[in-house]
């Protein structure tokens, strides 16, 4: 696995130009730590730093490209871990960007256009249909979480922002400045990439 | 039909949603505009309601309540008699539908269970009676499917089982039980998952994050099926009450003679247009439309109703809020207006300000002569141009992200563009999601080489249409001022929202924001159409901070500022945000968007009802007179709104799927 400093500068891959808290809160580490890394890796070139936010930079890049293999030997040679990613990726994945696709736009008079939110009925449906992919996702991905822990926080968050969605917070199904389902899945995902060393299919 | 129902007086569990108004605590919003259409003289399907306090005796004794399954079998008893069908056997079978139905109700509750009452004898008894064994075999097939998801928790993926064996298969295979042989006991098992679906892990963590008491519980309505497939003087359809296109008040329908709503689902079969109705039973069609228009003035809106013909009698099923395109929506609130339906007030609220942005939205003038770069698939609308760029951090207001895909560390850079272009990926990539959700003009999958031959050229992108064209092409808008219904809405807006807005075009200077007094006394000035403005300092431009000083942030706005300017205050979040800073003007050019968004965040921020009543919607999704004074938010009393409840009847819901489509 990645030691805390270098799991500081992976989760810019996974949240570009963010402040130490916000890294902290996708990985859960202490935010000392994450302060403690960042003035490391900013000393080291590995990032840059704009106001109080931090950007990788290419030597950060190539670091992470050389820690991987080994740090993520195990995920990349257990064909078990092979089977659960590929039916991540065509399966609940396909799932998720379709129903993510649903939510925001909807078919009018046999016309795709933006969804206006003015009706419950469809919209709660959706979400309830993310609901049911997000607990078969803990299912897929076990044979990672138990590698892992990090592969559960993100679904732990992904369900808080589920429960926020039901609630009406309608921006937490997919909006872009907040940890929505779609953030916080989209963040997920390149973390499972990074692991398994997997391009992005599409 | 309803004398027979209400000769049941006089029971401890159910209650029957004819006769006088039911409480909803008692019998949920569903019930509850069952009986409010059966109250304006519309024939609905017989139905009787297993009440809230049935739920509550259920979890106090650990099973169904003594008494209940009595009173379920005079319930299905009534159900027989009110359409001469029997429950469990032939020659004419009932079937019924089961679903929850709370006074406050929340997600985890359990779906409708559709063709309760089918078994393999029942069965043979429907295609006899129907002459259509296939149908019958597809009522048992779906009806396995929705108790094994639903009573039994099965989650595979059961739709695409070819049929009821397979079904009862794949649903012993993962829950190691079967569904019941025998009608009484499915019916009693389905009672009691509504029951216990109320406390469901997420119903459970809803209730507790949103503060909401977990002793409310919900009733069960069961409901008769009809059939639309018994003989040629039956059919079944859905009509809308004004033209979801254009919004004009012109019925428009589909009717499937002799033909149940699996047919429609299932795309064996294409309707016909409503006119096939009005040549066969002109009766039952005049009925129809007199039903659309009570409901469509009950529920003040343009109504979607559903309805099954069963031997020459109309059913309806369901009618709710219609589907409408942008310009349907503007049309329709402004004729509500004008029809003394709701007030000015209401009609800015019937439209969101993602519909009029639709609506604004430039599309190219003319792409004559113009080179085409790339083609792809339009995920995101919109017309943009600027300088092509690679990466995420050369990315301004200026320019175009082109990307072979974008991944998480790209984000910043997507909201920084003016549009987004990738070689790969589809309308659901995450490049899609991204920029629909930030409203960034998108072409996905342009194809491998895109980034190469567009980076550092000057192109317009065209999401509309998913072409890239070489140079900065004439664009053509919509304008609030040039559309009647635009204008109206606009100038009913000012009234209702909580800040002016104001186009930088009435602005002296609106490139340096002349007009403006730095001491934050307003100076009036002159533009060149005459009007004057005022507009209160300092002023705040978002344009003016650097993209990678905001990251994924939205900027701060400095305390005490008093007027706001740049893109980013076109958008929801940004009004949003510019209302929670104490903003008195937002200087935008499509102002009506801008209005909205304000109205709306601050019917939220003051716990207005948006929807003005929603009947049993408002109820059923997010509560309503059992919800009052329930902060669905939790602790942020600001944000501890429910925008969705009321008491009104817009759209009178009456979900009946099965028998619909």
């Amino acid at each position: 696995m990645l030691d805390p400093y270098q799991l500081t500068v992976h989760t810019l891959t996974l949240r570009q130009l963010g402040t130490a808290s916000q890294l902290a809160e996708v990985t859960g580490q202490e935010l000392a730590d994450v302060e403690a890394g960042l003035e490391k890796a900013a000393a080291d070139g590995a990032v840059v730093a704009a106001k109080d936010k931090y950007m990788i930079s290419p030597a950060g890049r190539t670091l992470l490209d050389e820690v991987y293999p080994t740090a993520f030997g195990t995920f990349r040679s257990s064909p078990q871990i092979g089977e659960a990613m590929d039916a991540f990726e065509t399966g609940v994945n396909k799932q998720v960007l379709a129903l993510t696709t649903d939510w925001q736009t909807k078919e009018v008079g046999g016309e795709r256009v933006p969804n206006d939110h003015g009706d419950a009925d469809y919209d709660a449906a959706i979400v309830d249909k993310l609901a049911r992919v997000h607990e078969k996702t803990a299912r897929v991905l076990a044979p990672l979480s138990a590698e892992d822990p990090l592969v559960d926080r993100f679904l732990d968050r992904i369900g808080t922002a589920l429960t926020r969605a039901e609630g009406g917070e309608t921006d937490y199904v997919s909006g872009v400045r907040v940890d929505s389902v779609h953030t916080v899945w989209f963040q997920l995902h390149e973390h499972l990439l990074r692991l398994t060393g997997r391009e992005r299919p599409e | 039909m309803s004398a027979v129902l209400n000769s049941g007086v006089g029971y401890r569990w159910l209650v029957l949603p004819t006769g006088d108004e039911p409480s909803r605590e008692l019998v949920g919003g569903k019930a509850w505009s069952l009986w409010r259409m059966g109250s304006l003289g519309l024939r609905v399907p017989p139905a009787f309601v297993v009440t809230t306090e049935a739920c509550a005796a259920y979890f106090a004794g650990g099973g169904l309540p003594e008494g209940l399954v009595e009173e379920l079998a005079a319930g299905i008893r009534g159900l027989e008699a009110a359409l001469n069908r029997t429950f469990g056997s032939g020659p004419r079978p009932l079937l019924v539908s089961v679903r929850s139905g709370a006074a406050v109700s929340m997600p985890g509750m359990m779906d409708t269970i559709l063709d309760l009452g089918i078994t393999d004898s029942v069965e043979e008894a429907l295609a006899a009676e129907t002459g259509d064994p296939a149908f019958a075999a597809e009522v048992h097939r779906r009806f396995a499917g929705f108790y094994g998801r639903l009573v039994l928790g099965c989650t595979e993926d059961l739709e695409d089982l070819p049929d009821t064996a397979a079904v009862r298969a794949a649903v012993n295979a993962d829950t190691g039980s079967s569904v019941p042989a025998d009608p009484w006991e499915q019916l009693h098992s389905a009672v009691a998952a509504v029951f216990a679906s109320s406390r469901s892990r997420r119903a459970v963590a809803y209730r507790k994050h949103y503060g909401i008491p977990d002793d409310l519980g919900t009733a069960v309505t069961v409901q008769a099926m009809v059939f639309g497939n018994l003989d040629a003087s039956s059919g079944t359809g859905v009509l809308f009450s004004r033209s979801p296109v254009t919004g004009e008040r012109e019925p428009y329908g589909e009717y499937l003679e002799q033909g149940q709503g699996e047919d429609v689902v299932s795309g064996r079969v294409t309707p016909s247009p409503l006119s096939a109705l009005a040549s066969r039973s002109p009766q039952v069609h005049a009925e129809l439309l007199r039903a659309a228009e009570c409901l469509d003035r009950e529920g003040r809106d343009a109504q979607d109703v559903e309805f099954t013909v069963q031997r020459g009698e109309l059913f309806l099923l369901q009618s709710r809020p219609a589907k409408r395109t942008a310009r349907a929506a503007v049309r329709i609130a402004v004729a509500l207006v004008d029809e003394g339906s709701v007030p000015p007030s209401e009609a800015v609220r019937r439209v969101t300000a993602e519909q009029v942005r639709t609506l604004l939205r430039p599309v190219l003038a003319s792409v004559d002569g113009a080179a085409v770069l790339a083609t792809g698939t339009a995920a995101s609308p919109g017309v943009a141009s600027g300088i092509a760029v690679a990466t995420p951090e050369e990315a301004t207001a200026g320019t175009i992200l082109v990307r072979r895909a974008t991944s998480p560390d790209d984000v910043h850079g997507m909201i920084a563009a003016a549009a987004v272009v990738t070689e790969q990926g589809g309308a659901t990539s995450h490049a899609a999601v991204v920029s629909r959700a930030l409203d960034t003009p998108c072409v996905v999958g342009c194809g491998a080489g895109t980034v190469d031959a567009l980076v550092g050229q000057l192109i317009t992108v065209d999401a509309g249409s998913g072409t890239v064209y070489a140079g900065e092409l004439p664009t053509t808008a919509a304008s609030e001022s040039g559309d009647d219904d635009l204008r109206r809405l606009c100038e009913w807006a000012e009234a209702e929202a909580p800040v002016r807005v104001v186009d930088p075009a009435d602005l002296a200077d609106p490139a340096r924001g002349e007009g403006v007094s730095a001491s934050g006394a307003g100076v009036p000035r002159e533009t060149g159409a005459g009007a004057t403005v005022e507009v209160p300092g300092p002023v705040f431009d978002a344009d003016s901070v650097p993209p990678e000083e905001l990251g994924e942030d939205l900027p701060t706005i400095p305390p005490g500022t008093r007027t706001v300017r740049g893109a980013l205050f076109a958008t929801s979040e940004g009004v949003k945000a510019a209302l929670e800073a104490g903003v008195e003007v937002i200087v935008a050019g499509n102002r009506l968007p801008v209005l909205l968004a304000a109205i709306e965040h601050g019917d939220g921020a003051r716990g207005v009802d948006r929807r003005g009543g929603d009947g049993a919607r408002g109820v059923d999704r997010r509560g309503g007179d059992g919800a009052r004074g329930v902060d669905r938010r939790g602790g942020d009393g600001a944000r501890g709104v429910d925008r969705r409840g009321g008491d009104g009847g817009r759209g009178v819901d009456h979900r009946h799927d099965g028998g619909g489509r």
